[in-house]
């Protein structure tokens, strides 16, 4: 009997670190995987219906047991069958370090930092590229993307550049992988961007849904041509619905800003990262093919952006290991809770985020209303306006969302009239209409001066357009 | 010992029996998987470096359990997103965690860029013949005659024939590492446990993407069993899905290099945009308004050839002469399909202060360097204007209809002369620069010597075809 009561210290010792199972009953769900590994049948298919899952857990016999641990191994739960020196709650013993959540430090957001550069010469460059050297500066690194014209010399010159400083670019197989790559970064805490054009950014919209409800930032410049379906690759306008209202499924918004110049394409790109980590959320940076395509002067800033890591990245260590990025919410009131905080947000963007170009408003008794590469054309109209004693100004939002109403409502008190110049059916002035509806203000006469399929509305056109409304009488409209 | 969270506080809030089971039905394999990932990540001491990619499937949830690193990624792209978190953070340990449907079907793309791109990351690919999570819908793995929701009568030939992902993924160069593994019997299961450990460890050593592959079973929607289902997976899958390793080149691939940390120093920075230190010189002594021709505050310039003519390094090189002189210009190219060949034409405003609107639709000044460019534009040119036309191209052009200056340059015959033709557009900016007196020749030599900073040994020819191009005209 000595020899017996012996055997299983010695087995113990035999088999090092390995020990017999207990079965947790309310953590087994009776699949019986063990029973089929065990090789000395010391478990059983289970006879009593465990109160707290409703299962049938297995039952355990050690006779026979030799810590060959094959059982553990089979089992899918992660407690169900434990090691004998876990208590009966499952509770691990003090046994062997473990990395506990518990002891995870916290991690300490790493602020960005802001350097100097070298002062220098204006650059002569086109806005796609302005809008990359933006991103440079802005401290990203990382760019995915996928050609389409016209925004794809952006991503050429990433290409080019980004090796120099130890950046990466990923050609994408498609815009679905490269947001999500994007969203791969971004829930990283790096600063990420890519270019595209109107077809790809419908198909970045499902991403783009993603990092809103998962609060991941990154800069996505969609440079717009002629829709819809392929249309053509002449500047356009007509994905500002989509970029204001329609990001994707879900109750979702990003800033959106509207460059007019190639030094815009660099400055609110810039902008849009530093936008875009604040608010953790994705920024667009809404060009159109025009302004993208079209060659300027683009003084380089004075300080550049040297990002550093936001308390909240996944950024594969351990200060940041309790970390995670997710758009789940299953439950409904977790999820209207989450929403809730989402349109706070949103209001707080509402409240500090609208820009708006003021152009000789201050007297205008004829606003106009523009922005991107008409805003150009609408500004010379402007002045040939002013030139003819028409009392004209024009008003530019800089952010399409949060429209800019604050500073339109003002101006807007004056003028008696509004011309909206665009190149789509009306989308600018959709979200102007909102915005002055949702303000309450009184709705003025608004006229329209609309081109489409990759037409911009023309310096001339504007003029006449405008004269027309200002001063109907004289074009002899008396009937 | 294993990488597990102590208690699953996001099950359910981690209440009750949640905080220690998984939200897996009985017999469900995920769970297996997930153990012997959560065990591998312990065991090769990478549990803080790691980041798990959850997908959209059953192991939707997997960052309820594994203590890391965890992001949710949307339907199909897990793998994409895996790659953007190991290029921001190439420290981190991911894995990429997808189910049939969501690997093999609606992510095929994602996957197959990324273990082309043989980047490190491991893929575990759980593979059960069924979208679980969804209901039992037929997958791309679903074997033929296979019953599921949406193949009532069982899998035929117009629903496809099963995918073999792991021999798809083997064939690609990019992997270092695949192998089909399953779990329905000990021996199995320690195979399992040894792939995927092997698969996170090449990711630790930097060699390469590893893909698991794992037969895995789903006994509800099979309607088995756990053990029948076990069974299942060795008689009908197997047949179909063969186990094995069915591709290792792990021993003998390099290592990818070590990652570096992005470079911010703000002088590689401003070296790489192409900022420039050095200061320009100007010799306008002011805008040329009245040089010729009525202008108002604005020059419009259109030029205009065949692609490969030069026209939009010509009208380049005349926004970066005007914006060095402190002036403002802007150059918009006619893009696309056009200007890979066929008629290619840029326009140029130039305005003192600002300019407005970009197009030139009425230009003071056209260079053409075809017949059909002079014959499109010429009619456009504003009164008073100048057309400067390629007279080796357009010998002998119809009589313009408006007042307008013509200006013949021989651009191709005298670069032709210089032994090289592509520098006619050189040539023609020389005569534009001449007969329009837009900027002093020192003006568009330095601009020419600015664009061509990376290319030196092209100076002085250029130059020589500036000189020549305005000596032709002069004059006149």
């Amino acid at each position: 009997m000595v020899a017996n009561a012996l055997q299983p210290i010695v087995r113990m010792a035999a088999t090092a670190d390995r020990t017999k199972p207990i079965v947790v009953p309310d953590y087994c769900k009776g699949c019986g995987r063990c029973i089929d590994a065990c090789e000395h049948h010391c478990i059983e298919p289970g006879r009593d219906i465990d109160p707290a899952t409703g299962l049938v857990p297995v039952r355990i016999h050690l006779e026979h047991c030799t810590a060959c641990g094959l059982c553990f191994d089979a089992c899918p739960e992660p407690y169900g069958l434990r090691p004998a020196f876990f208590d009966a709650e499952g509770s691990e013993r003090p046994r062997v370090a473990r990395h506990d959540l518990a002891g995870t430090p916290t991690p300490e957001p790493i602020p960005d930092a802001v350097a100097a550069l070298p002062p220098g010469q204006p650059l002569v460059i086109k806005g796609v590229y302005a809008s990359a050297v933006g991103a440079i500066l802005a401290g990203c690194r990382h760019f995915f993307g996928y050609p389409i014209t016209p925004s794809t010399e952006g991503a050429e010159l990433m290409a080019r550049l980004l090796p120099h400083l130890d950046g990466q670019f990923v050609q994408a197989v498609s815009e679905v992988a490269a947001i999500n790559m994007m969203y791969g970064a971004g829930a990283a805490g790096v600063r990420a961007t890519t270019f595209t054009s109107s077809p790809g950014f419908s198909l970045m919209l499902e991403g783009l849904s993603y990092m809103v409800g998962a609060t991941v930032p990154g800069v996505v410049v969609n440079v717009m041509r002629g829709g819809p379906g392929l249309g053509n690759i002449a500047p356009g306008q007509s994905d500002i619905k989509l970029a204001c209202r329609g990001l994707g499924h879900g109750d979702t918004h990003a800033i959106v800003l509207a460059p007019s110049t190639p030094q815009e394409m660099l400055d609110l790109t810039m902008l849009a990262f530093d936008l875009s980590f604040k608010y953790r959320n994705p920024v667009i940076v809404l060009a159109d093919g025009y302004v993208a395509q079209m060659t300027g002067r683009v003084t380089l800033p004075r300080t550049m952006v040297r990002p550093g890591v936001p308390a909240w990245a996944v950024a594969g260590d351990e200060a940041h290991r309790r970390n995670l990025i997710t758009s789940i919410y299953l439950s409904e009131t977790e999820l209207e809770a989450r929403n809730e905080r989402l349109f706070a947000k949103y209001a707080r963007i509402t409240d500090a985020e609208p820009r708006a170009d003021l152009f000789q408003c201050d007297d205008a008794e004829l606003l106009i209303v523009a922005c991107n590469t008409p805003a150009r054309m609408a500004k010379g109209a402007v002045r040939t306006l002013r030139a003819q004693g028409v009392k004209a100004g024009l008003f530019r939002p800089l952010t399409l969302w949060p429209f800019p109403i604050c500073a339109l409502a003002p101006v807007l008190s004056r003028a008696r009239r509004v011309v909206v110049v665009e190149a789509s059916d009306g989308q600018l002035e959709d979200e102007m209409r909102l915005a002055i509806s949702r303000a309450d203000l009184a709705t003025p006469s608004i006229t329209s001066v609309n081109r489409y399929g990759g037409v911009l509305p023309s310096h001339d056109e504007i003029v006449s357009r405008v004269i027309g409304v200002a001063r109907p009488h004289a074009l002899g409209a008396t009937a | 010992m294993s990488a597990f969270y102590e208690r699953f506080d996001r099950h359910d809030g981690g209440e009750g029996v949640k905080g220690r089971s998984t939200h897996y039905c009985p017999g469900c394999g995920h769970g297996l998987a997930h153990k012997y990932l959560a065990e591998a990540v312990e065991s090769l001491g990478v549990q803080n470096r790691t980041v798990a990619i959850s997908p959209v499937g059953c192991a939707v949830f997997l960052y309820y359990y594994i203590d890391a690193g965890n992001v949710q990624a949307a339907h199909g792209r897990a793998s994409a997103v895996a790659l953007g978190q190991k290029l921001a953070r190439p420290d981190s340990i991911v894995v990429s965690y997808q189910g049939d449907g969501d690997l093999a079907s609606i992510g095929l793309a994602e996957i197959l860029q990324a273990a082309q791109l043989g980047i490190p990351i491991t893929v575990i690919f759980v593979n059960n013949a069924i979208y679980g999570m969804t209901g039992g819908q037929m997958a791309p793995t679903t074997l033929m005659g296979q019953r599921t929701a949406t193949s009532p009568e069982g899998r035929g030939r117009l629903m496809g024939e099963p995918l073999r992902m792991a021999e798809l993924i083997a064939q690609l160069d990019g992997p270092v590492y695949v192998e089909r593994v399953a779990l329905y019997d000990n021996k199995q299961r320690v195979k399992a446990r040894r792939a995927i450990t092997k698969g996170i460890r090449l990711q630790v050593e930097n060699r390469g993407f590893a893909f698991v592959e794992v037969l895995s079973e789903c006994p509800l929607h099979l309607g088995l069993t756990p053990a029948d289902a076990e069974r299942w997976i060795k008689e009908k899958m197997l047949p179909v899905f063969p186990l094995g390793v069915k591709k290792d080149v792990s021993a003998s691939r390099d290592v990818w290099p070590a990652w570096k940390a992005p470079n911010m120093d703000p002088a590689a920075v401003h070296a790489v945009v192409g900022g420039a230190t050095d200061r320009v010189p100007r010799f306008c002594t002011r805008f040329p308004r009245e040089l010729w021709g009525p202008v108002d505050d604005d020059i419009a310039l259109k030029l205009a050839g065949a692609g490969g003519d030069g026209a939009q390094t010509a009208a380049m090189i005349v926004a970066r002469a005007a914006i060095n002189e402190g002036f403002d210009a802007t150059h918009i190219p006619s893009y696309g399909p056009e200007s890979r060949g066929g008629t290619s034409y840029a326009d140029v405003r130039i305005a003192e202060d600002e300019v407005l609107s970009p197009a030139a639709p009425r230009p003071n000044i056209l260079l053409a360097f075809n017949a059909p460019s002079l014959a499109k534009f010429e009619p456009l040119v504003a009164d008073g204007g100048i057309a400067i036309y390629d007279s080796t191209v357009v010998p002998d052009p119809p009589r313009p209809a408006d007042a307008i200056h013509r200006v013949p340059v021989a651009a191709t015959a005298i670069a032709q002369e210089l032994g090289r033709v592509t520098v006619k557009n050189t040539v023609a900016l020389g005569a534009l620069a001449a007969a329009t007196r837009l900027f002093p020749a020192e003006t568009f030599l330095t601009a020419i010597r600015q664009a061509l900073g990376d290319k030196p040994a092209l100076l002085e020819l250029n130059e020589r075809a500036f000189r020549l191009g305005a000596a032709s005209v002069c004059g006149r």
